[in-house]
């Protein structure tokens, strides 16, 4: 599992180091603090960000809330934000509400306030809300990462470093190249959000990465992975022989 | 001298045949339409004789012709023909007339009525034998026929054609034969100018004593009657006969009479003609009064239209005045009550600006007291003394923080410029959120804080709005809760609309009277107590007034001594209306 990498866009050094010792505090990692819009875009486009956390104002300016647009515009590239901001102002909060999705926390705010506001940005981008504040699941599915909610904070997990998957009744056993841990998400929504040109059921309770595979044993219902795990192929998904592209 | 009498008598004779025909027209015209009835489907025929009967004499030659041209039987020619010729006698086309006339066979049951029309026609046209004839031909007709025309005209007639060829005796003999059916027929004016014709036969005779006194008898019967040509004629023959006897006084007199019956003829006509004058002048007259009247008319109605079109004028005047005084008045009040509200309001602001400095005054006031004794204590090196002086200021830079965002929020919801978005909020984590920054000061005074609200609890609120709510809400509960105790924080579903947020605590609690006064939408400002803990009351207002905008409801139990319960009902689901 992996930390979070979040940029911070705020022009007053003593808040911005609030803020990092809060997110710091909660296992996120600060990759970059830019203290005006021309600098954002710079460490924006150069690193490897998951969510941004943006001041409103900037030197008075509202350029947060054109970085949020600037960002917004493709959707490639977009990543969840956070607005931060001191003024109520409807006219203000009237544009940066067409950002979407819009999340935003009032000044000044304390740790649960921001770790929440995370939370909230996260699920809305991704359009899975009700996910960590729920107690039946815990994790957020993007095309790169699984977001897992762990104690306070969130985590990522690379979806192509998954070997596979056993599901044990609400429970999802993820087994990666390094690591092995359990997440709370129903096997319906895995398998719809997964992506179904790498992942593919070998059995009731098994997803597992065709990049992963190293042989596939139909007579004794096995499938050899990397890192000598073993996943059982059962009758009902033998098709998947087909889909697979072998070498003959 | 003579000649001159006679020319006049000529003409008196004449007018008295067509008199004498007057009579037995009716008796034609039933005949007639008898035969229109017996031939009613002779159309021209039938029309005919109706323009006969109505004596249209042009129109009734047309028919008549178009009749004769498609004519079945001799009776209908004959009655055409008769029709025709009567026609042409009235319009004086004598030859004509007499052609007419001729075509009609002997046997036509009005033969005699044609005889007597040809013998008058011969008489106009001077043909007196062969007029002596026509008429003799009538008189030897038998009695029956007879019935159609005056029998006095035929010895008349006779006599007077006999008159003109000088052939006095037989004039003589008809003369007096018709004087005779005459005297006993009591017809004044042809008995007066018979008795003349009788008198001009002696006298051209020069029998004048024979002629004498008829003319005297004329002249005498002249007197009864009203005719004032007859009158003229007699007197001016007796002139005449006076002059001729020498009798120049006598004459002289008659002549006076001719001339007085003369310009009474005149005068006659005269008046008839003043009177026509009159009677046009009194039309004209009348014509005038009758425009008068209408262009009086007129006036009134334009007068009348006028004074209608003004009265409905001044009315919707009056009614416009009327309702824009009303709705001065109305205006006037509406702004009144608005001046008093504001007047209110206004002092109520004043107030709240006194007492928040006055707080806040106090509340710095107590930080450099404070800050004094920190310096102090810092030189001492006395640690333990600095903790408990931070804490306390601490405690009071937070008081007045809440203070001043309170004060903030009030004044953006007046000025309704605050950003405002109601969306699913969780109510568990909300509270959560809010609790955290009151962790230091529940340790402080040892509340323990319990959140019991089930996570799966959504309401639908403004997120902003909400944490004042409920900052104000817990500030309250900690502010009047004794050191070492609980407060309770759960929710309760109750019903399909609402979830029920409870704060309870187990403090200083209220009486009845307090939570009236405090739920009260006016009260802005409740009474200082007690300096330390009863606040300006502007944070339970606010609350109260951001539930409101959220469609929440906000309601108190409280029991003094035990405890008060802040109950906040916000609303599971969008309501309708709600922004």
């Amino acid at each position: 599992m992996d930390l979070i990498s979040i940029l911070i866009i705020e022009d007053t050094p003593k808040e911005s180091d609030a803020l990092i010792k809060i997110l710091e505090a909660n296992n996120y990692k600060v990759v970059g603090i830019a203290t005006n819009f021309k600098d954002a875009l710079a460490i924006y486009y150069n690193t490897k960000v998951d969510l941004v956390i943006i001041d409103i104002f900037l030197n008075g300016n509202p350029d947060g809330i054109t970085f949020a647009e600037t960002i917004s515009t493709i959707p490639t590239i977009a990543k969840p934000f956070v607005f931060l901001t001191s003024s109520t102002d409807r006219k203000i909060f009237e544009r940066a509400k067409l950002t979407r999705p819009f999340c935003y926390l009032m000044k000044p705010f304390n740790q649960l306030e921001i770790l929440y506001a995370i939370e909230m940005a996260v699920e809305r981008f991704y359009e899975q809300t009700n996910v960590f504040l729920s107690e039946e699941e815990n994790t957020v599915i993007s095309k790169e990462y699984l977001f897992i909610k762990k104690g306070k904070a969130l985590k990522k997990v690379l979806i192509t470093s998954i070997i596979y998957i056993e599901v044990e009744e609400k429970y999802c056993n993820i087994i990666t190249e390094n690591e092995k841990f359990v997440i709370l998400i129903s096997l319906t929504k895995i398998i719809k959000l997964l992506d179904n040109a790498f992942f593919f059921r070998t059995h009731r309770n098994y997803i597992v990465n065709s990049e992963k595979i190293i042989e596939i044993i139909p007579s004794d219902n096995l499938i050899l992975l990397e890192g000598n795990h073993r996943a059982t192929l059962s009758d009902t998904y033998k098709d998947l022989i087909k889909k697979i592209r072998t070498l003959k | 001298m003579i000649k001159k009498i006679f020319f006049s008598f000529f003409i008196l004779f004449h007018f008295s045949i067509i008199f004498s025909q007057e009579q037995p027209e009716k008796k034609i015209n039933n005949i007639i339409q008898e035969k229109v009835k017996e031939y009613s489907t002779e159309i021209n025929f039938k029309k005919a004789s109706l323009f006969f009967i109505e004596k249209k004499w042009d129109s009734t030659l047309v028919y008549a012709m178009r009749q004769l041209n498609a004519s079945t039987t001799q009776e209908i020619t004959d009655y055409c023909h008769y029709y025709r010729g009567v026609s042409f006698q009235k319009k004086k086309i004598l030859k004509e007339a007499q052609k007419e006339f001729s075509f009609i066979s002997s046997n036509f049951h009005l033969y005699n009525r044609v005889l007597l029309s040809l013998g008058d026609i011969s008489l106009e046209l001077n043909e007196y034998k062969k007029a002596i004839s026509y008429f003799k031909n009538v008189e030897k007709l038998p009695d029956f026929k007879k019935q159609y025309f005056k029998k006095i005209a035929v010895p008349i007639n006779l006599g007077l054609c006999y008159l003109h060829l000088k052939e006095f005796n037989k004039a003589k003999l008809y003369l007096l034969k018709g004087i005779k059916i005459l005297e006993s027929n009591k017809d004044t004016l042809l008995t007066i100018r018979t008795y003349s014709n009788i008198a001009t036969l002696f006298y051209e005779q020069y029998k004048d004593h024979l002629a004498i006194p008829y003319y005297k008898k004329a002249y005498q019967l002249s007197k009864t009657t009203k005719s004032y040509d007859v009158k003229m004629i007699t007197a001016k023959n007796m002139a005449v006969v006076e002059e001729n006897r020498k009798n120049y006084l006598l004459s002289l007199t008659y002549r006076k009479e001719y001339e007085k019956w003369k310009d009474s003829l005149n005068d006659q006509n005269k008046i008839w003609e003043v009177a026509e004058l009159e009677k046009q002048f009194a039309i004209k007259q009348k014509q005038k009064e009758v425009s008068l009247l209408q262009a009086e008319n007129k006036v009134k109605i334009a007068e009348r239209n006028g004074l209608l079109y003004s009265a409905i004028v001044l009315l919707l005047l009056l009614s416009v005045g009327i309702y824009f005084y009303r709705e001065k008045i109305k205006t006037n009040k509406i702004i009144l009550a608005q001046k008093k509200a504001l007047n209110t309001l206004n002092a109520t602001k004043d107030k709240l600006f006194s007492i928040v400095s006055h707080d806040l005054r106090s509340s710095v006031n107590a930080l450099k007291t404070s800050n004094t004794k920190l310096l102090e204590n810092l030189k001492s090196k006395n640690l333990e003394e600095l903790d408990t002086l931070l804490h306390q200021n601490s405690t009071i830079a937070n008081g007045a923080y809440n203070m001043l965002d309170n004060l903030l929020h009030w004044a953006l919801l007046q000025t309704k410029q605050s950003y405002f978005k109601i969306n699913a909020m969780h109510l568990f984590f909300i509270v959560e959120q809010t609790a955290y920054n009151y962790k230091p000061l529940l340790l402080d005074k040892n509340i323990s804080l319990q959140n019991n609200i089930l996570k799966n609890n959504v309401v639908y609120a403004d997120q902003e709005s909400l944490k004042i709510v409920l900052r104000n809400l817990l500030d309250n509960a900690i502010k009047f809760s004794p050191p070492n105790t609980t407060i309770k924080i759960y929710s309760k579903n109750l019903n399909n609309t609402y979830y029920d947020l409870i704060i309870e605590d187990s403090g200083l609690g209220m009486d009845q009277n307090t939570c009236i006064e405090l739920l009260k939408d006016s009260e802005l400002l409740s009474k200082k107590k007690n300096d330390d803990i009863i606040g300006t009351g502007l944070g339970l207002q606010l609350s109260k007034s951001m539930i409101k905008k959220n469609n929440g409801k906000f309601s108190i139990e409280s029991e003094l001594g035990k405890g008060t319960k802040m109950i906040v009902s916000l609303p599971k689901s969008l309501l309708n209306g709600s922004n």
